[in-house]
């Protein structure tokens, strides 16, 4: 892992720890701001370039100015007094450490049974460049990505009608949240 | 290639952490947010596993979790806006109701 | 050496940024005096007096500078801005608080980076191209660097810690999301016909002459696009005719409302850095960046990038003062108008001169 990728990463860990930690909402929101923009950063070390900017302007750009308008709309304080007590928190952390000490050592143990040589050949062709993922997508994924853009439209019908309203009463106006997806 | 593993080392954590962001917190637009960490998290794999295989098939991939993400937000949003306007709150406690 | 250059070039781009963003908030005093028949500053340094012989001969250009206001907007401002009291209102968080004018800022200077400031040109055998990074998607990079900035407008709205600044800031919010999906279509359409996301390669590509006559540029290929692009630019500066996030005879002063001293001047900086960035995206992507039409100058001479980076900044400054006299001569939106020009006119607009653009260009 270069320093870059070091660092970014331990920018996401520690921004991923914020945001469940922090008792405000809007807290937890900067947090994975910066949390999604180091991924940002780890994917242009990792030489998805396209992929990077379209985290930005996509979820830094879009999702998250919209979870944050939301939050600001409906003006939330902290969570409420009920404590979460010792036990969850600790149990939580238990499951987390189980499953990750689960998990990795499968991940490595399959990673040796891939021979280095074979990987290093394709090494060359893996620039997401914005030409090479457009070939991709509009070449073998034409048909997926047709779909998505149906997937994306119902979002946004889907959105509309569910905040929408019989009568008139405070709260947003339903175009401006409904729209942007 | 020892690189690439520390990377899927990242994602896990991130991944893990977003799960137990679900399982703990409790306000609604917080657990959404959780939820879209562990979507970064798979799509951090998908980028570091399209590096290692030397294709873009996990970087498309990636494009379509976006898409998803995008679509999922608007609507997640919505939802909780409309559980917002009959119950007053957004902690997911708080909407045990089955009819209202 | 290619470091030295480097370091070179980020000196060059912050410089041309910053005096850009400096000569509009000049031309904003002197221009809105001039448009509400007014004097305008005048006063500080124009009666300077000193009787030290060394500083003779320099009391008339300061005296001149006194006099067309220079001084009391580059000087007094900012001096002024450093020495008032820096207030952070009660309950709201220290950090974020300082954090907001810096991500309102940084963004901005970050998109000039993809900006080019002249065609290449090649001195001592070493061939040099003006720009900081030429990385894949440039277009791309803008548009993300311009969705960021919002965040500086919603952290101060929330950390303003009172209604004025919460509604400021979620006007602001919704209006930049509203109006970054138009100028996503209209970028969208000239990718279509230039055929790249390079900012350089789209102004190298509207040099030459369409049926060679007309030149090619943006404007000529892309009318439609560029009414769309200035009212959404216009929109996504939070100015002009669209500055109902500080409406100030309803909001106060809207999202900045609670801010004072230096950082109330950044957010002021980072104001007109947008403008003169938006300036640099109409003359590069409308208005052939360097190009003089019917007029060819040679490839690759250091003189040619010079002119070509004077003509650039010649339109660039144009539009910058365009849009200073487009926010002091229209009177402002109601809210409901603005997002209906938004979401009902722009966006089907922009999305059918996409589609007539790939339309064409297939046809081609």
């Amino acid at each position: 892992m270069s320093f870059m990728g070091f660092l970014l990463s331990a920018m996401a860990l520690a921004a991923g720890v914020g945001v469940v930690w922090s008792r405000n909402p809007l807290y937890s929101a900067f947090c994975l701001i910066v949390n999604l923009l180091s991924m940002a950063g780890l994917y242009s070390v990792l030489d998805a370039h396209f992929l990077a900017v379209a985290q930005v302007v996509v979820y830094a750009g879009a999702i998250m100015v919209l979870v944050l308008f939301v939050l600001m709309l409906l003006n939330l304080k902290a969570e409420s007094g009920r404590k979460l007590g010792v036990v969850r928190p600790l149990a939580a952390f238990a499951i987390g450490s189980w499953i990750v000490a689960t998990a990795y050592p499968s991940v490595v143990d399959n990673f040796k049974k891939v021979s280095i040589h074979e990987l290093q050949e394709n090494l060359w062709r893996s620039e997401g460049t914005v030409r090479a993922i457009g070939e991709e997508l509009y070449g073998r994924y034409i048909v997926q990505f047709e779909l998505s853009s149906l997937v994306l439209l119902i979002g946004i019908v889907g959105a509309v009608m569910l905040s929408k309203r019989k009568q008139p009463a405070i709260g947003p106006r339903p175009g401006g949240l409904g729209g942007k997806a | 290639m020892t690189s690439m593993v520390a990377y899927i080392g990242v994602s896990l954590v991130l991944f893990t952490l977003g799960a137990i962001g679900v399982c703990i917190r409790r306000n609604a637009i917080v657990v959404f947010m959780c939820i879209e960490m562990m979507l970064n998290a798979v799509n951090l794999a998908f980028v570091a596993f399209s590096k290692l295989q030397g294709n873009l098939d996990g970087q498309v991939a990636v494009f379509f979790v976006m898409v998803i993400a995008a679509a999922e937000s608007a609507v997640g949003l919505a939802i909780i806006i409309s559980v917002f306007r009959s119950i007053v709150s957004v902690e997911t406690t708080d909407a045990a109701q089955l009819k209202w | 050496m290619e470091l030295l250059i480097l370091i070179v070039k980020v000196v060059v781009v912050m410089n041309v940024a910053l005096m850009l963003a400096s000569t509009c908030t000049w031309l904003e005093r002197k221009g809105s005096a001039l448009i509400q028949d007014r004097v305008g500053a005048n006063r500080a340094g124009a009666f300077v007096e000193s009787k030290r012989w060394y500083l003779k001969p320099a009391l008339p250009l300061v005296r001149a500078m006194g006099w067309l206001g220079l001084i009391n907007t580059l000087l007094c401002d900012s001096l002024k801005g450093l020495w008032k009291e820096d207030f952070v209102p009660s309950g709201a968080s220290k950090f974020l608080h300082a954090l907001a004018p810096i991500i309102a800022v940084l963004p901005i200077m970050l998109a000039f980076a993809v900006l080019p400031l002249a065609p290449d040109f090649t001195v001592g055998g070493i061939t040099i191209h003006p720009r900081v990074a030429p990385i894949d998607g440039g277009l791309l990079f803008v548009l993300a660097m311009g969705s960021v900035a919002v965040y500086g407008v919603v952290i101060a709205g929330w950390t303003g810690n009172n209604k004025f600044s919460i509604l400021g800031a979620l006007r602001a919010a919704a209006q930049m999301i509203s109006y970054e999906l138009p100028m996503g279509l209209v970028f969208v359409a000239l990718i279509i016909v230039y055929g790249t996301l390079d900012v350089y390669e789209i102004v190298e590509g509207q040099q030459s002459l369409l049926w060679g006559v007309v030149p090619k540029w943006g404007i000529v290929m892309q009318p439609v696009g560029f009414v769309v692009l200035l009212l959404a630019g216009m929109a996504e500066t939070k100015r002009g005719p669209f500055d109902l996030p500080e409406a100030e005879s309803e909001l106060v002063a809207g999202y900045f409302t609670e801010y004072s001293g230096m950082k109330f001047l950044l957010f002021w900086l980072g104001e007109f850095a947008e403008i003169a960035l938006f300036a640099f995206l109409l003359a590069l992507l409308f208005f052939g960046g360097w190009d003089i039409p019917w007029v060819a100058l040679p490839k690759g001479a250091w003189w040619a990038a010079l002119v070509g980076h004077l003509v650039l900044m010649a339109k660039v400054l144009f539009f910058c003062l365009l849009q200073i006299v487009i926010r002091w001569t229209l009177p402002r939106f109601r809210y409901d108008q603005l997002m209906n020009l938004g979401w009902k006119m722009l966006l089907p607009v922009s999305i059918l001169n996409l589609i007539v653009t790939a339309v064409c260009k297939v046809a081609a």
